[in-house]
Parts: C-alpha cells; structure tokens; sequence
C-alpha cells in the first residue's frame, strides 16, 4: 500500500468512525481515560473553590415557589414515622470530639441563616429559592470536628440514600442545613424534617430526609456518585 | 504536478478536532436532553422556540446523562488543547495570513455570492482560500474559543461566579453556549458539503497534504455540482 493510499485510507476510516459514533454510549475501553479526566477536573475544580466565592441570584430573577420539582429516590414521599421511628433527630458523629444528637428544637436555636441562593440541578435546570437554616460550619465547631476529617457523609432516611462531601465545601458560609423554605417550614417533598443545602452543589449532593453527619478521615461515595456521575459534582 | 497544500500538523489537529468536536457536540445534546429548555423554574424563557422537544436519539453521545457528562468533561480538554496548539503552529508558521480578515474581502465575499448565484459569470480571483473561505475559517477558531467560555461559566457558575454573571446567569451562559453550538454546527455542515459540491479534489489535501492546483474551483469556474469534472479553462478562454 501506497503512503497515499494509506493516508486517503484513513482520512475513509475516520469519517466512518465518526458516523458510527452516532446515538452512541462510546467505546467500553475509554471508560478508564473518563475516570482519569474526571479525577484531574476534580484537582482542578477544588483548586479554584473558594469561600469567599459566593452565589447571589440577581433580585429580577423570580423564585421558583411551587415550581420547584419534589424528588426523592422511595416509591412514595419519605415521611418521618414519629411512631415507629420516635422523635427525629439529626446525629453529627465520627471525627469529632463532642458527637451531638440535636432535635429540631436545638438545631433551631443554632444561629440562623436564611439565603436566597440558586438551585444548579444536574439536568441542567436551575431554581431560585429562599432557604433558612444554619451552617455546616457551626455544626462542625459545636461537635469540635478534629482537623483529620477530610470528608462529611450525609445520610439520609430515604432509602439509604446519602453523598459524602469534601471538607471545604460542607465548611462553605452558603452550605446549610435547612429546616425552612420560602418563610414556611420544609414540605416533605422537599426534604422535611431537614435537608442539606448548598449552592456550591449540584442538586444530588445536597442530601433531603437527613438523619446523621458524618465527619470522615476519606470519602465513601455516595447514591449518584457511586452510579457513574461524578462524586465533586461542584459548581 | 500536486503541490503541497496543508502542513501534516494542519492536517493532525484538523482531524482531532473533527473526532473532538463530534464528541463534543454528541454529548452536549445528550446532556441537553435532561432538560431541553433554558427557563429557569417557575420563570418562562423568550427565546427558544423548541422548548421540550428532545434531540434525536442519532444526534446524542454517551447514552445517558452521567455518560454523556463524563464524556463531554473529559473530551474539553482534547477540544480545547488541540485548539491551542493549532492556533499557536498558524502564528508560528505563518498561516494565519491565509485566514486573517482584509480590507477588500466583504466586496470579495459579496463577489463569491454572486457568482455562486448565477449573477456574476467567472469565479472571482482568490488566493489560497476564497473570500467565503476565508471568513468561516477565521470566524470558527473564534467560535471554538466562545464555546469554552461559554463552557466554563456552565461548568462553574459558582467559582466562576463573575464570567456567568457577565453572560446574563446561567440560564444565559447556558443558552450562548447552546447557540455558539449551533454557529458550529451550521459553519461545520456547509464547510463539508461545499468540499463535496464545489471541491472534493481538496479532501487529499486534507490527508496526504497534496493538491492539484490544476483542479482549483477558481479555474474550473467551479459552483456547487457545477463543473465538477471540468477541466482547467485554457489561457485562450480566459482572454475571451
């Protein structure tokens, strides 16, 4: 074969290759280059995060109110069963000194912050909202968080459902655990008792349905990360 | 009597870039699909008049959300190092001043339309490119660069907080980037199918480098599906 022939050959093969990739999922064989793009986005991502990078939606943007989509992976909305389950509480333990079991009552005497704030959903839509809740960050400082946890997990009562944070974002000023929406206190729809809320996010790392918090010396995945979609999923 | 054409580097990142954006563009629609409108909740959006209508399946790459995500932040960095490196060789080696913009090239664009109308008999006179060549080549570097900003400020729209807020927000970024895609695609599909039509003596240009000068349209009077097989008018024709 002819150098030209060769390369007229390949130019041929290319554009075939390109119809083919078509509808398609890609080749089974590049999935280990993805991962490996997607540890290095994740250096790169946490690199440019900073706490004094803020979300402020611009006042002409409407809140999204009842617009807001509900979502929870249970068959039916996950509702707290007082009676089977007692008085919920939310469980801050692992690397810290003082582990806390807070009822809604404490965590609502914590200091109280309300943000109007975007909601980034993985889709691609987002939402205006206005969450009331406390910090993360003051969690963290009343549990006395030993400077080994490098990860937080929080987990949830809706089937097991949980995603595990880096340290730097749960300690963001806008992360908050969120026990109002909008004025009113959480829908079940949207998370009720309390949820985990931050604009630093994409929707599917901010657990609804919270049940416990756990501060972690390394990551342990979480219900979409452990699916394929990337466990940073920064904004 | 072939001539050299394009530098093997012009010809690699041409391909790359092809395979890139194909990729590129494949699961952008494939993301797209998870919400294939730009309001934002509870607002409507003026501008999109397709609002809820999917992307054919044909046209998606990576076959789901966190696939086609994965795909599209891994193949960025291909895209967009691939770019640069073109971008800086045509500095280096002096093709840009094939592509760059000159006084005269509106008229000579506005010529090229003409004859491509039937309104203007001769293919006007050009150098390596036409002037409508010239303009697309120059105007898709330009775009490419627009569709990584663009990018970035719907990848990051909280660390990049000031870039997406300069775009209007993200339901903005989102939508520049979508039409960006859009200028791409349109540049893309008129670029192959005039090859085809016009000049598909140039597509071993393209692979081996070679071109024969001989088969240049601008000597063939060459329209698209016209003349096609012509051979080079002779001096004498031209004098007539």
């Amino acid at each position: 074969m002819q150098r030209r022939d060769f390369l007229t050959a390949s130019g041929g093969i290319t554009t075939a290759w390109l119809l083919a990739a078509c509808g398609s999922r890609g080749p089974k064989g590049a999935e280990k280059l993805l991962k490996y793009a997607m540890r290095k986005n994740e250096v790169l991502e946490r690199g440019l995060f900073r706490h004094t990078s803020m979300d402020s939606p611009s006042s002409r943007w409407r809140n999204a109110g009842i617009a807001l989509p509900k979502y929870y992976i249970s068959d039916t909305v996950p509702v707290w069963d007082v009676a089977a389950r007692g008085t919920w509480t939310l469980e801050i333990s692992g690397l810290v000194k003082n582990p806390l079991t807070l009822t809604m009552d404490m965590l609502q005497k914590l200091p109280r912050i309300t943000q109007r704030v975007n909601h980034f959903c993985v889709e691609g839509w987002t939402a205006v909202e206005t969450w009331t809740g406390c910090r993360v960050s003051d969690l963290a400082r009343a549990a006395g968080a030993s400077p080994d946890a490098h990860y937080v997990d929080f987990q949830s009562f809706d089937n097991d459902y949980h995603e595990s944070w880096d340290i730097e974002s749960a300690m963001h000023p806008q992360t908050l655990i969120c026990y109002g929406l909008d004025g009113k206190m959480l829908e079940a729809g949207h998370g009720a008792p309390a949820r985990l809320f931050s604009p630093v996010k994409l929707g599917y790392k901010n657990t609804k349905y919270l049940t416990k918090i756990v501060f972690m010396p390394s990551r342990n995945g979480g219900y979409w990360s452990d699916q394929g979609y990337e466990w940073y999923g920064g904004t | 009597m072939a001539v050299d054409r394009h530098h093997w580097f012009v010809r690699l990142t041409h391909w790359v870039n092809a395979i890139a954006l194909v990729i590129m563009i494949g699961s952008g629609l494939q993301i797209f699909n998870a919400y294939p409108m730009f309001a934002r909740r509870g607002e409507a959006f003026c501008c999109y008049p397709f609002a809820g209508h999917s992307i054919p399946h044909w046209a998606t790459f990576g076959g789901w959300l966190a696939g086609a995500r994965n795909w599209h932040f891994a193949m960025m960095w291909l895209f967009l190092l691939n770019g640069v490196a073109y971008t800086i060789f045509i500095y280096l080696h002096g093709e840009w001043r094939d592509l760059v913009p000159r006084r005269g090239d509106i008229r000579d664009s506005r010529e090229m339309i003409k004859f491509y109308l039937f309104l203007r008999k001769r293919h006007p006179h050009q150098g390596k490119h036409n002037a409508l060549q010239k303009g697309t080549y120059f105007a898709l570097p330009i775009l490419a660069a627009l569709a990584v900003i663009t990018g970035l400020a719907v990848w990051k729209p909280v660390s990049l907080a000031p870039l997406t807020n300069l775009m209007g927000g993200y339901v903005y970024a989102r939508y520049w980037h979508f039409l960006v895609m859009l200028a791409l695609v349109v540049l893309s599909v008129v670029h192959i199918f005039m090859v085809f039509a016009v000049d598909p003596y140039s597509i071993r240009s393209i692979v081996t480098g070679k071109y024969n000068p001989e088969r240049a349209p601008e000597l063939r009077d060459g329209r698209p599906f016209y003349h096609l097989f012509r051979r080079a008018r002779s001096d004498a024709d031209a004098e007539a």
